[in-house]
């Protein structure tokens, strides 16, 4: 694609600096508890998240609902502001005069879940691609021409597709729409939060396909969230499992999901359905839902359902910490000297 | 199998009326279900699966008009006067909805929406009602029952709400239980609860049990056969081992090839099925699946293909199984 105008996706700290480093992001919501108001209280729904996603790599968040997968998305694009916490953009920070926020939001797209919703029902699949290119100052005969191409891209054909609205195709083909839209800018960031989880099993495929594709062809960078394992493996070069707003575990996919450390990443692939009917689960690995996160559990927030608990759990949280190469997890049992009595012994104490 | 089925569908179809053009969500499902017996019913949305299941309890709305024949229990379900129809729905049929938030009534205690069943199918005292709740509060174990039956439906976990959804459904005794997708709105370590409690359920009451479901993994933990649809037929029927170990119709061998699961290598594709679904309101003519199936051959767009025996008890909707030979002599 040649055109006139481009925009700033230079990179700017070469392949060795992070695309996007967030620290100590939180966000919580206020409620009211019953009829007369009573007593504000809050949900937690991230509480402290740090992590860093490099330049081409897909990054995978997994968790259960309320986890804050979705609110981390959503201050990962600024579409809610954080109450605390930095986001930097390839170096930069975001909302400041080096990257203010209608800059970085051309390098950083999002898809979402519901591809009706998040698609305007009176523009056609053309003019909804052709919309951001607009804004940002394209000719509308360029914008249009661009629009065609990505339609092409993701496997829709423009002299089909171009002229349709969104409720005369079907929820994979509008969530190629989605895809094609988020690409329109080319950003160097894609957020897609449960981008297939709507969609029937035959069509998820294809889009996970092409998903892999795209990134393959353009050098994208993905930030993959979802709740089901089997895609987050399938999509992810690194998994950040969260559970209660926390990052319970983060590390290399393949590690993560063939030696899990955390308890709870542990209990989420027991948790699969097992596809083997001679070799079916016999016992659930969790008891219970997840807990409310407007009065999460004090100390370590897995520790009302974990297995391993004890005395000290509840008393002390566990920080993420490192227990391999690039494989951090946040659990009372990897740190030497916790007070658990599966952890470790001290370096000192053992010698 | 011994006896007659509990459940005996015979060329079921259900038409939608109500739009510009009629839709013809099922056509044509014959179905088995024995007592004792898991039948998951596969596909995806628009294949008829949760159209086929409520027309066993005439839960369809009323521009539906449902042909064919459905036997439960030996009772002629289509003719049932609608008096007769109540009395079936709890004591013989009863159903587990996918959104327990919905399908509860939000104004009632749960311990009262329980009792009611009891007390209009049976006869029995509100008392009679409330410890017949409390009993299977603990069944399907609500931890602190007692005290559970006064809550809510909104006061409830979802994993919750949906144990109390099941302890309805069995309040009344049914011989068979209907599933329609009971664990998709749950989170993953709260589905396979649920799909425990329902199998040991199963076992230990001798249920009969129908599940819908669009995800392989939870037919396979829980159903003994599994029936494929797609585009409102079942195209491939057999024991959940053999179903998954060796598909015979295109459509389910897709089905199993496009499983994220599936794939190690990092970077590698899934297998998909290309296009998606028929319209069926202008369903292809002959097989369905014709227009996204790798190996169709010219026949497959004219005539719709009949059953197919692979082996004992397996059996698909697709001409590649037809003895060679015998068509002709047929």
């Amino acid at each position: 694609m040649t055109l006139a105008v481009d925009l700033d996706d230079k990179d700017r700290g070469g392949p060795a600096q992070p695309l996007l480093s967030v620290a100590g992001l939180v966000k919580h919501f206020p409620v009211n508890r019953g009829l007369m108001g009573g007593a504000r209280s809050v949900v937690r729904a991230v509480d402290g998240v740090a992590f860093e996603v490099a330049k081409r790599e897909t990054l995978g968040i997994v968790g259960e609902s309320g986890c804050g997968k979705s609110t981390t998305a959503r201050l990962l694009m600024h579409i809610i502001a954080p109450d605390a916490g930095e986001i930097l953009f390839d170096g930069e920070k975001v909302g400041t005069a080096a990257l203010d926020l209608a800059g970085y939001r051309r390098q950083v797209q999002m898809v979402f879940q519901d591809s009706h919703a998040s698609l305007n029902p009176r523009l056609t699949m053309e003019e909804t691609v052709a919309f951001g290119p607009r804004v940002h100052g394209f000719s509308r005969a360029a914008a249009l021409s661009r629009a065609h191409d990505l339609l092409h891209r993701v496997g829709l054909d423009p002299s089909r597709f171009a002229g349709r609205y969104p409720h005369e195709i079907s929820g994979g083909q509008r969530q190629r729409v989605n895809i094609a839209r988020a690409l329109a800018l080319r950003p160097r960031l894609l957020i897609l939060d449960e981008p297939v989880s709507a969609l029937d099993k035959s069509v998820e495929a294809q889009v996970l396909n092409l998903l892999l594709d795209l990134k393959d062809e353009s050098g994208l960078t993905y930030v993959f969230i979802s709740h089901d394992l089997n895609v987050v493996r399938f999509m992810s070069d690194r998994v950040m499992v969260m559970y209660l707003g926390k990052i319970a575990e983060l590390g290399p996919a393949e590690t993560i999901l063939q030696n899990p450390r955390h308890p709870y990443t542990a209990a989420l692939l027991a948790s699969m359905p097992s596809m083997d009917p001679n070799n079916r689960t016999q016992e659930a690995p969790l008891m219970g839902d997840p807990p409310n996160p407007i009065d999460p559990p004090p100390g370590c927030r897995f520790h009302t359902r974990c297995k391993f608990a004890a005395p000290v759990c509840s008393a002390k949280e566990a920080p993420l910490g490192a227990v391999g190469l690039d494989h951090a997890v946040a659990c009372l049992m990897a740190i030497p000297g916790s007070g658990h009595p599966l952890a470790p012994a001290l370096a000192s104490e053992a010698a | 199998m011994s006896a007659a089925p509990l459940v005996d569908v015979k060329g079921l179809t259900v038409d939608f009326a109500g739009s510009a053009k009629p839709v013809r969500a099922v056509s044509g499902v014959d179905l088995t279900l024995a007592k004792g017996e898991v039948l998951a019913l596969l596909g995806e949305s628009g294949s008829g699966k949760t159209v086929t299941m409520r027309a066993l309890m005439r839960l369809l709305p009323k521009s539906a008009r449902i042909g064919g024949q459905v036997r439960v229990a030996g009772r002629d379900v289509l003719a049932l006067a609608p008096d007769e129809l109540a009395a079936m729905r709890g004591p013989v049929v009863s159903m587990v909805f996918q959104e327990p938030g919905i399908a509860l009534d939000p104004v009632y205690r749960l311990g009262d929406q329980i009792a009611e069943a009891v007390m209009r199918h049976e006869g029995a005292s509100r008392s009679q009602g409330r410890a017949r709740a409390l009993e299977l509060f603990e069944r399907v174990r609500i931890p602190s029952a007692a005290r559970r039956l006064d809550n809510y439906p909104h006061e409830m976990s979802g994993g919750m709400r949906q144990r109390a959804m099941i302890a309805l459904a069995l309040s009344c005794h049914p011989k068979v239980l209907l599933a329609d997708e009971p664990t998709t709105a749950l989170d993953a370590t709260v589905q396979i609860q649920i799909l425990l409690l329902l199998r040991e359920l199963q076992r230990e009451l001798g249920l009969a049990v129908m599940f819908v479901t669009h995800d392989i993994g939870v037919a396979v933990e829980v159903a003994d056969r599994i029936a494929v649809m797609y585009a409102g037929r079942i195209v491939e029927t057999g024991s959940c081992a053999r179903v998954v170990q060796a598909p015979q119709h295109p459509y389910t061998q897709g089905l199993l090839a496009s499983r994220a699961g599936h794939v190690f290598a990092k970077g590698e594709r899934l297998g998909t099925i290309p296009g998606s679904p028929p319209d069926l309101a202008n369903p292809p003519p002959g097989c369905a699946f014709a227009p996204r199936c790798k190996v169709a051959e010219a026949i497959c767009t004219k005539d719709l293909p009949r059953e197919y025996q692979a082996e004992p008890g397996h059996v698909a909707r697709c001409v590649r199984l037809a003895p060679a030979p015998a068509t002709v002599a047929a």
